[in-house]
């Protein structure tokens, strides 16, 4: 029976993300539209049925793949369990977070079912009598929707985009535990690494993004640049207020120069055009000039301040709801205290 | 400058050629011709390797070889006669020329600095019903350019790229830059590239790798006015008697969306003359789509060390006969570029041992006619034509061969005898606006014979003090006080001043007035490679500290020389720079006697400049 | 260190709009594209030309190991972009002449990349490594190299690198972007794999006029060659392509002491935080 399929990786006693929460308010979405009954498919390690349980209300039934390998994802493996899971399920769309490990594995999982694939998906539409996609393209500059007419369709569901589905009332749905044996797999997890040096200051669950941009490196008004002082005021200020750091590309490709530049900033931390666009509740760009295309870093920012030196900062016009014309040396030396 | 201590690569090519521009599609589309018409009657041979075809390679500094200003009206007769079937619509932005009209701009805000009979026109025409502008009953004859086109530069330099590429003759690198000539006593024996994986100093960092020296037989200069090679060869050799590069323009244009209900006709040419300054004049292009090529010229015979040509060129594109037609469109690209005015008065030493120049750093600019492109290209095509001919003939680069085959070809071509009555047709513009006009004039309809002569002056010499150039509009304690601002908190002289005189602010509304900084972004980027050094370097810090208006500041295109607060020298992003080079013309310390290129201002060989999709 | 293994890379890439210029979309003849397409200029996608630099490096660690660039995109861009490109290292191009952009479907555009590898002579797919950019600057959809890679059989695949280790026997690890800014590290023990790069860590490749002149020996016959392929995708289509609209009233706070500015901040900050 046609069903949409939701896929989320999960472990015996371990509570769901957000992320998958909101994968299945957005299965609620696209169900309002197709009128076809949710499934669950997850994909992990230990006894998953207790996971199934806790999903009362937002699902009818569930399937369960699990594999002590399957705790950590990998590519090869994830996509193997997914495709099981909806050909067990005969669903006609499976929807999966849009997380680092279903962006990799859906795809694969598509294909093996001879089914196609669209991913960052943050909006359902009725269209004609069906649900069109909606989804950002030429990296979040242009918005467009999507419509397919064959199947079995899958979609990775971008975070922040749809609210969480209310679980843990209602019936618990009936579980199908798929049991097959992966395959021989290739490779093999070592764990996780972090490449900026220990510092944490990515944060994607943190209220507030601070931007940082390559003004905090260049001569300030003493004529002297100040690159370890402005290091030192950006890092008490993301400690002091649990904020996740980004900067700009300008900032990025100075550090990766070798130039004088905040030693911590990475590739990872770059948002806009060419890096991520990060969401968060608020933003505070600082010392970002106007580069256009880059403040596309900050369009799912919803409260966003700016502070610069220029009154026409790019960044701040038309795109922030305060810019502060200041020195940011001054005002963060204030923040600090 | 580059290292000559290191250890650098090198290759043999027969021909290597410095930028690529018009006179470089000219020469290279008719060198491919040659090479590839020659190969059924007997092929011709590379002298370094004889028995296979000559290599040629052009490196260009800019990416995509879409640098340069879009907006250009040429009457194309050399390039019709290269491109028999031309046909405008295969060139994105190109269009046949169809009507042709100059206006005169009157001053809608009294802010304008003009001379006294040009101040009494505004209100005589007003009393004749004019509320805004003056239409010439007649287009001076010799500005026609009647069967002619309007393009992109970029557009066209891309479009004869393509075709020469797959020919397969010839070669073009872009983003590769030359960053000086390799010399055996006095002949030129090829090239050496930018060192890469340096600091913006030049020192050695990451991936090093010191720029290639290319040897080669012959070294084809055609890299504009302010291309680093050309300006090497006037160092060294310096200019033939008489000549001097001294009358520049930089022009600045915005290629503009225009809104749906305008009336332009697709291929107009509109002229503008008398504002925003009298000196400053203005062109707009009608291209195909509903889009439009739009700028002025500001010309080093504008005395004032205040320049700022994008202040301008807003204040200009606000003139009710211009936001008439404009308003409800959209700005969608920038760019600026140095002209080299002096047209054939600034014609260096063409050729020498080893190598040979060509286009606009070689005086083929007509200055009468405002025509550059073709005449570049014709250049490029007699060029092709020597070099064929010394190839067939198994002769050498030399001097003497070159001047008696390219030479000898220009000095009986049409661009000859249009520069030779061009020569002296701006001389007055050195004594002001109206001299200028009536010298130009007097050139155009006498064939050259007459016009109104003036004392030549270098551009640093054409620059007056505040305090004179203002003296009747603003107190000299005043004007003191700004720069002295100025030099204590940073800024430009322009943003204090032109407010002072009554031009009114400029309200960005993110269409059509948007700021400096966006306009770099608009459409397009600052191309500033990583890996290269900086290429604007402030030679004399003493020559800095003792400059009161730091002139290159005012006219910088790109805000990327600014002011440092308490800093007597400027500082430069290279982020910003889009190598239009005016700050080599417009430093007030100027340059060696015949050169405005030895100013304090180095500017160096390394990619870059500004890339948008409409150049 | 040198390593005597042996790969055969294969990069996978389309040409896209240079990731800086303005974009706006259109509708022409009932198809989503782009204003001035042909006119924007076009660079090999952001990600893809990172991979291109580690494939250098991997191939100068490795013995024998060989290049080949399967590069989509129309013609005339395909040279156009290849004029800078081929001054970085020496590679085998493999030109598909079919459009390139956003609003395509990723699984024509995968069903061409396989096509064009398993006609690469040959190349043994045992030990190719398929490496690209983990998600474009069009489609930024992630999904084209696992496709071709489940097309071609191989089922390692890694997305989000930003280093490869080769080791002695022809195993290798990765790390992966995952969450936060961390790293997964894998283990593979040899090729086939599909990599989808990252950034990487190495600098950009500097122009190299000798390497630029071999490639381009071979590189415009292979244009030349180039197999003209329809991308169009039967019961797929993107409607309502638009810009967002979003203009925010900018309030501007200027002649404001830094300390009021940090309090304002500082209240903002705290408004509306849960608990």
């Amino acid at each position: 029976m046609e069903s949409i399929l939701v896929i989320i990786d999960a472990e015996e006693d371990k509570p769901l993300s957000g992320q998958a929460l909101e994968t299945l308010g957005a299965a609620a979405a696209l169900s309002a539209i197709v009128k076809k009954e949710i499934s669950v498919g997850l994909v992990g390690s230990g006894d998953l049925s207790k996971v199934a349980t806790a999903l009362a209300g937002a699902a009818a039934k569930a399937f369960t793949f699990s594999d002590a390998a399957l705790k950590d994802p990998g590519y090869a493996r994830d996509a193997f369990a997914a495709a099981k899971l909806v050909k067990a399920s005969g669903a006609a769309w499976v929807l999966a977070p849009a997380s680092s490990r279903w962006s990799r594995a859906l795809p694969g999982a598509a294909e093996r079912c001879g089914g196609k694939v669209d991913t960052h998906i943050t909006s359902f539409e009725e269209k004609g009598g069906k649900a069109a996609a909606g989804r950002w393209y030429y990296r979040q500059r242009i918005f467009g929707k999507i419509l397919r007419e064959q199947g079995p369709w899958f979609m990775t569901i971008e975070t922040g985009s749809f609210p969480k589905a209310a679980v843990g009332v209602g019936a618990a749905p009936a579980v199908t535990p798929v049991a097959e044996a992966l395959p021989a797999s290739r490779s093999k997890v070592l764990g996780l690494r972090s490449l900026s040096g220990g510092k944490q200051t990515i944060k994607p669950d943190a209220e507030l993004l601070l931007v940082a941009g390559a003004g905090w490196t260049k001569t300030q008004k003493d004529g002297v640049k100040h690159a370890k002082e402005a290091e030192g005021l950006i890092l008490a200020f993301l400690e002091k207020y649990g904020a996740s750091l980004g900067s700009s590309k300008a900032a990025t490709d100075l550090a990766a120069e070798g130039g004088e530049a905040l030693t911590f900033m990475t590739q990872l931390h770059q948002v806009g055009q060419t890096g991520a666009s990060p969401r968060h509740a608020k933003g505070l760009a600082t010392c970002c000039f106007g580069e256009e295309p880059h403040v596309v870093g900050w369009r799912f920012i919803n409260e966003r301040r700016a502070i610069d030196l220029n009154a026409n900062c790019g960044w701040a016009q038309g795109k922030a709801d305060v810019l502060y014309v200041a020195d940011v040396f001054e005002v963060f030396k204030e923040l600090a205290k | 400058m580059s290292d000559t201590s290191v250890e650098r690569q090198s290759m043999e090519v027969d021909i290597a050629c410095v930028g690529f521009g018009p006179a470089m599609g000219g020469f290279l589309t008719h060198l491919s011709r040659g090479l590839k018409a020659a190969e059924a009657s007997g092929p011709i041979q590379s002298p370094t390797m004889p028995g296979a075809p000559p290599t040629v390679i052009c490196y260009e500094k800019a990416e995509d070889l879409a640098l340069g200003v879009s907006g250009v009206e040429t009457e194309a007769k050399a390039i019709k006669s290269s491109f028999p079937d031309f046909d405008p619509a295969s060139v994105p932005m190109t269009t046949w020329i169809k009507k042709e009209k100059t206006v005169y701009l009157m001053d809608p805000w009294g802010a304008s600095r003009r001379p006294l009979l040009v101040r009494l026109a505004d209100p005589i025409l007003r009393l004749l019903g004019k509320k805004h502008s003056f239409t010439l009953p007649v287009n001076p004859p010799f500005l026609h350019k009647k069967g002619g086109i309007i393009t992109a530069l970029g557009q066209f330099n891309q479009w004869v790229a393509g075709q020469l590429m797959a020919e397969g003759a010839v070669q073009i690198w872009p983003s590769m830059a030359v960053e000086d000539l390799l010399l055996e006593k006095d002949a030129v024996t090829g090239v050496r590239l930018a060192d890469q994986g340096v600091d913006k100093e030049g020192k050695p960092a990451e991936g090093f790798m010191p720029g290639m020296d290319i040897k080669a037989k012959l070294t084809v200069v055609g890299d504009g006015p302010i291309g680093s090679i050309g300006r090497k060869l006037n160092e060294k050799l310096g200019m033939p008697e008489g000549r001097h590069l001294w009358e520049w323009a930089v022009g600045m244009k915005f290629v503009v969306s225009l809104p749906d209900d305008c009336p332009l006709e697709e291929g107009t040419v509109i002229h503008t003359i008398g504002f925003p300054e009298p000196e400053i004049f203005g062109f707009f292009y009608v291209m195909p789509n509903k889009m439009a090529s739009m700028g002025i010229f500001v010309p080093s015979w504008m005395q004032t060390p205040v320049r700022t040509s994008y202040r301008y060129l807003q204040y200009w594109m606000q003139h009710p006969y211009l936001w008439q037609y404009v308003k409800g469109g959209k700005v969608s690209s920038f760019g600026a570029k140095s002209l080299l005015e002096s047209g054939i008065e600034g014609e260096p030493h063409l050729v020498g041992d080893g190598f040979a120049r060509i286009g606009e750093g070689s005086g083929t600019t007509n200055i009468l006619t405002n025509s550059g492109v073709d005449e570049a290209w014709a250049s490029g095509r007699l060029l092709a034509d020597a070099v064929l001919e010394l190839l067939k003939s198994g002769q050498p680069f030399t001097r003497e061969n070159l001047d008696k085959t390219y030479v000898a070809s220009r000095r009986r071509s049409a661009i000859e005898k249009g520069t030779r009555k061009a020569r002296h047709s701006r001389d007055g513009f050195r004594r002001g606006f109206l001299p200028g006009m009536v010298g130009m004039a007097l050139a155009g309809f006498t064939g050259g014979l007459l016009y109104v002569p003036s004392r030549e002056k270098a551009p640093h010499d054409m620059l007056i003090d505040l305090e004179r150039y203002y003296r009747d509009r603003i107190p000299a304690a005043e004007l003191r006080a700004m720069e002295a601002e100025c030099l204590q908190k940073g800024g430009t002289l322009w943003e204090k001043i032109l407010p002072r005189l009554g031009w009114p602010e400029v309200v960005f509304d993110g269409a059509l007035l948007i700021s400096h900084q966006d306009a770099l972004l608009l459409g397009g980027k600052v191309q500033a490679v990583h890996g290269y050094r900086d290429h604007v370097l402030f030679d004399d810090p003493a020559a800095c500290e003792a400059c009161r208006t730091k002139s290159c500041v005012e006219i910088c295109s790109g805000q990327a020389i600014a002011r440092v607060e308490g800093r007597p020298v400027p500082a430069f992003d290279r982020e910003k720079c889009v190598h239009c080079g005016a700050c080599i013309w417009g430093c007030a310390r100027g340059g060696r006697g015949d050169l405005a290129i030895d100013s304090n201002i180095a500017f160096l060989g390394v990619p870059g400049g500004l890339h948008s999709a409409e150049n | 260190m040198s390593i005597d293994h042996t790969y055969h890379l294969v990069i996978c890439g389309s040409v896209v709009p240079d990731p800086l210029q303005s974009l706006e979309p259109v509708v022409t003849q009932g198809k989503p594209g782009l204003k001035n397409e042909l006119m924007l200029p076009m660079v090999l996608d952001p990600f893809v030309n990172h991979s291109l630099n580690e494939a250098a490096k991997l191939r100068e660690a490795t013995k024998d190991t060989q290049v080949h660039l399967v590069a989509v995109g129309p013609k005339a861009k395909l040279q156009q972009l290849m004029m800078v490109l081929a001054q970085k290292t020496a590679f085998n191009l493999v030109a598909v002449d079919a459009p390139a952009g956003g609003f395509i479907d990723s699984h024509t555009v995968a069903a061409a990349l396989a096509e064009a590898i398993k006609a690469i002579p040959g190349l043994d797919l045992q030990k190719t490594l398929v490496f690209g950019g983990w998600s474009s600057a069009s489609r930024a959809s992630g999904t084209t190299l696992q496709l071709v890679g489940e097309k071609l059989g191989i089922t390692e695949q890694f997305f989000g690198v930003d280093r490869l280790t080769p080791a002695a026997d022809g195993g290798f690890t990765v790390l992966e972007r995952v969450e936060a800014g961390q790293h997964l590290e894998t283990q593979v023990a040899g090729a086939p794999a599909v990599i989808g790069w990252a950034t990487g860590e190495l600098p950009e490749l500097p122009n190299n006029p000798k390497i630029g002149m071999m490639n381009m020996a071979k590189i415009m016959p292979a244009i030349g060659k180039a197999k003209a392929v329809d991308l169009a995708s039967a019961g797929f289509s993107v409607v309502d392509t638009a810009l967002p609209a979003e203009k925010r009233q900018t309030r501007v706070v200027k002649d404001m002491p830094a300390a009021a500015v940090a309090a304002e901040i500082k209240e903002w900050i705290a408004s509306g935080k849960a608990g």
